[in-house]
């Protein structure tokens, strides 16, 4: 070969070009060092996308508001707190995807958010799995928590949801005929199953108990049904979509309940804005308003709700309330152990969250020795001019229940 | 509570003979497997929602406006159905598949991921016809799944394009050969499925409620009419729609509302295996 400066010229510029890569790398890589010393990263799951998206979006807004609020702070032990969000697309499969990419892949910490059983549960053993503590936002299935894994902590419990209920019924409302239909998912099933035996211990027979579908298109025949049975009091244990669906059909046939009662998806502003003068009376539970928060935390709740306009410009609900609560237990048990000076491992925190003892908004936060909330417990409340209303327990309870509902011919 | 039954078996029957006509007639005449039509459905909807919420348009009047953006929505569907090889079916699925991820997510962008409803205050009244009450909304449904019904029927039996389209059903190559346009009928199949489609949206939203990933639900149930029906069977969707409809509410009655979808599917099985070309086919090959 030739020796031409031509040639030389090419071969210095293919040796630049690659080393100038070299270094480019070289400090890309030391900066993302740098960068991920600084921060402690926490993983978060949520239906982001697909049927449960309205609950996971709100979920995740919640989680938000108590990472920016950690970071405000100064973070913990001077580290930032990095929130990795994944969105699970509302499908197991999906769900433990991304919680393995979270787990094994990115190496988060920590794990929170998710919501519904059918999802919280895939995550937990993913969880358990790469011995990471996951603290579940929005769980109810008993049979999660009876699985032994020390991994798995959640905020929300289904006893929070039948003792206020079936203490309203039997000391507030006392039913002739009442009907308790469910969506044929886990937690509504237990719910009515639960709700039903309590009401039975306090001397309250359940007339008829049906499972539907949720998503069911049409309910008039259910509604044939009721009405042919003289049922009084309706204890709907579906979701925001078919409690819009129900209430509009009961009106529609002129079929008026002394009380309606949804515990889930009904204490929402948006619900009140979807259904308008047709959400008025309606009964429900709710474990947390910017109207009525746990005794002692007003400041914090406040303090949350005002963060919380401040960064998504409008009123936040008890699902954000739920978001914000599982954030707040990881941080506070990854707080207590960097104070401690111990290694920041999954062990040191899952030992740590088993400790905690948290006055939030909310909840007073106990974990039992399976992980479940000790003190998490709803109040009954009533939509009352566009407003929810705390009407049970009488210590909680910031207006008297109206009961019977008004009738559909009652009402303007 | 049996003539409430009936009531509301004919007319949920009627609502889905509505909803699944556009995918039959699409699917007949193209042979585009559209598994975006659910989404196309409850975009119709969000648009009425759109009109009716931000502009006060009574609802009525929404119609319109979305037959017009499905007129729209459908031209770019056929464009790009139009652009795929054999085997359509297959590669039909799949595009529309995709296009079923970029509506959902593009309306979870554009309406958020509340649940909307159209609410209209005469939906809420009803008459007692011979002892039995029905409401309005029933009422409506009922009407308007008729009337449409009865004019895409007049269309495809008594007028020649209604000839030309049923011809393009049967056999696309004999309806070439005899001189019809069968680019052509596609291009109005599309266009009279997006009219139904138009039409049913705004109702879906006043009736049931949207949100950005429901449709599909409604294709599902687009899917099994059109299979009892017998493809390219028009008078088969009627048909279909109204037993479907009636075995859902008779099933909620007799066995309890957690039996009303495992009713469907019992017929949809038991159709499948007596009556597989239809619920008027007569067995031909």
């Amino acid at each position: 070969m030739k020796k031409n400066p031509e040639n030389y010229r090419n071969v210095f510029f293919i040796l630049f070009k690659h080393l100038t890569l070299v270094i480019c790398l070289l400090i890309s890589s030391f900066l993302g060092e740098a960068d991920a010393a600084s921060t402690i990263k926490i993983g978060e799951i949520n239906p982001l996308s697909g049927k449960f998206a309205q609950q996971g979006i709100e979920i995740h807004q919640g989680v938000e508001v108590a990472l920016a609020e950690a970071n405000e702070a100064g973070g913990i032990g001077g580290q930032r707190l990095e929130l990795i969000s994944r969105d699970d697309q509302s499908l197991p499969d999906v769900a433990i995807s991304r919680a393995e990419e979270l787990c094994g892949k990115i190496q988060v910490i920590a794990i929170t958010g998710g919501y519904v059983d059918s999802l919280v549960g895939p995550i937990s053993e993913v969880a358990r799995k790469y011995k990471i503590p996951y603290v579940a936002s929005a769980s109810l299935q008993k049979e999660l928590v009876m699985n032994k894994n020390p991994y798995f902590f959640r905020v929300s419990r289904l006893q929070g949801f039948v003792e206020p209920l079936c203490g309203a019924l039997a000391e507030q409302f006392h039913p002739e005929r009442l009907a308790i239909i469910h969506a044929s998912t886990p937690g509504s099933t237990e719910l009515a199953r639960d709700l039903e035996a309590c009401l039975q211990s306090r001397g309250i027979t359940v007339a008829l108990m049906e499972k539907f579908r949720p998503g069911t298109p049409d309910f008039t025949p259910l509604i044939g049904k009721l009405a042919s049975m003289n049922i009084d009091v309706i204890i709907s244990g579906g979701f925001t979509p078919d409690h819009m669906l129900l209430i509009r059909q009961l009106k529609e046939n002129r079929v008026s309940p002394k009380a309606y009662i949804g515990p889930f998806g009904i204490a929402y502003e948006s619900f009140m804005q979807a259904m308008g003068d047709d959400a008025e009376y309606l009964f429900s539970t709710s474990a947390w308003a910017p109207e009525f928060t746990l005794p002692g935390t007003e400041k914090t709740s406040d303090a949350f709700v005002q963060r919380f306009r401040r960064m998504f410009n409008r009123q936040p609900n008890t699902t954000n309330m739920h978001g914000y609560t599982s954030a707040q237990a990881l941080i506070g048990a990854i707080r207590e152990v960097v104070n401690r000076h111990m290694p920041l491992t999954g062990d040191n925190i899952r030992r740590m969250l088993s400790e905690i003892d948290m006055a939030l908004p909310m909840e007073r936060l106990v974990f039992d020795l399976q992980g479940d909330p000790k003190h998490y417990n709803h109040v009954v409340v009533q939509i009352r001019k566009g407003k929810i209303e705390a009407v049970y327990p009488p210590q909680r309870a910031t207006a008297t229940a109206i009961y019977p509902m008004p009738g559909w011919d009652q009402r303007k | 509570m049996w003539t409430t039954a009936l009531i509301s078996g004919i007319s949920l029957g009627s609502f889905y003979t509505l909803i699944a006509l556009g995918f039959a007639l699409i699917y007949g005449v193209t042979r585009n497997f559209n598994l975006a039509h659910g989404e196309l459905l409850v975009l119709a909807g969000y648009a009425a929602y759109w009109l009716w919420k931000t502009w006060t348009i009574p609802f009525l009047m929404t119609f319109p406006a979305a037959v017009i953006v499905m007129l729209v929505a459908c031209f770019v569907l056929q464009r790009l159905f139009s652009r795929l090889g054999e085997p359509r079916e297959l590669n039909s699925i799949v595009l529309s598949f995709g296009i079923v991820i970029l509506l959902q997510n593009a309306m979870l962008f554009l309406f958020s991921s509340d649940y909307r409803l159209i609410r209209v205050p005469a939906f809420g009244k009803g008459l007692f016809l011979f002892d039995a009450y029905i409401s309005n909304s029933q009422l409506i449904l009922l009407l308007l799944s008729l009337v449409v019904i009865g004019l895409i029927s007049l269309l495809m039996n008594r007028t020649y394009l209604g000839k030309a389209l049923r011809a393009t059903i049967q056999d696309k190559e004999a309806a070439a050969l005899a001189g019809i346009h069968v680019k052509a009928m596609g291009t109005i199949a599309f266009s009279l499925g997006a009219v139904l489609i138009g039409l049913a949206g705004p109702l879906y939203g006043a009736t049931h409620y949207l949100y950005p990933s429901t449709g599909h639900s409604v294709t599902l149930l687009a899917i099994t009419i059109t299979i009892f029906a017998g493809v390219g069977r028009m008078r088969g969707v009627i048909l279909a729609g109204w037993i479907l409809g009636l075995a859902e509410s008779v099933a909620v009655i007799l066995l309890g509302a957690s039996w009303r979808e495992m009713v469907g599917a019992v017929l949809l099985i038991s159709f499948l295996f007596f009556k597989p070309h239809g619920i008027l086919g007569k067995g031909e090959q």
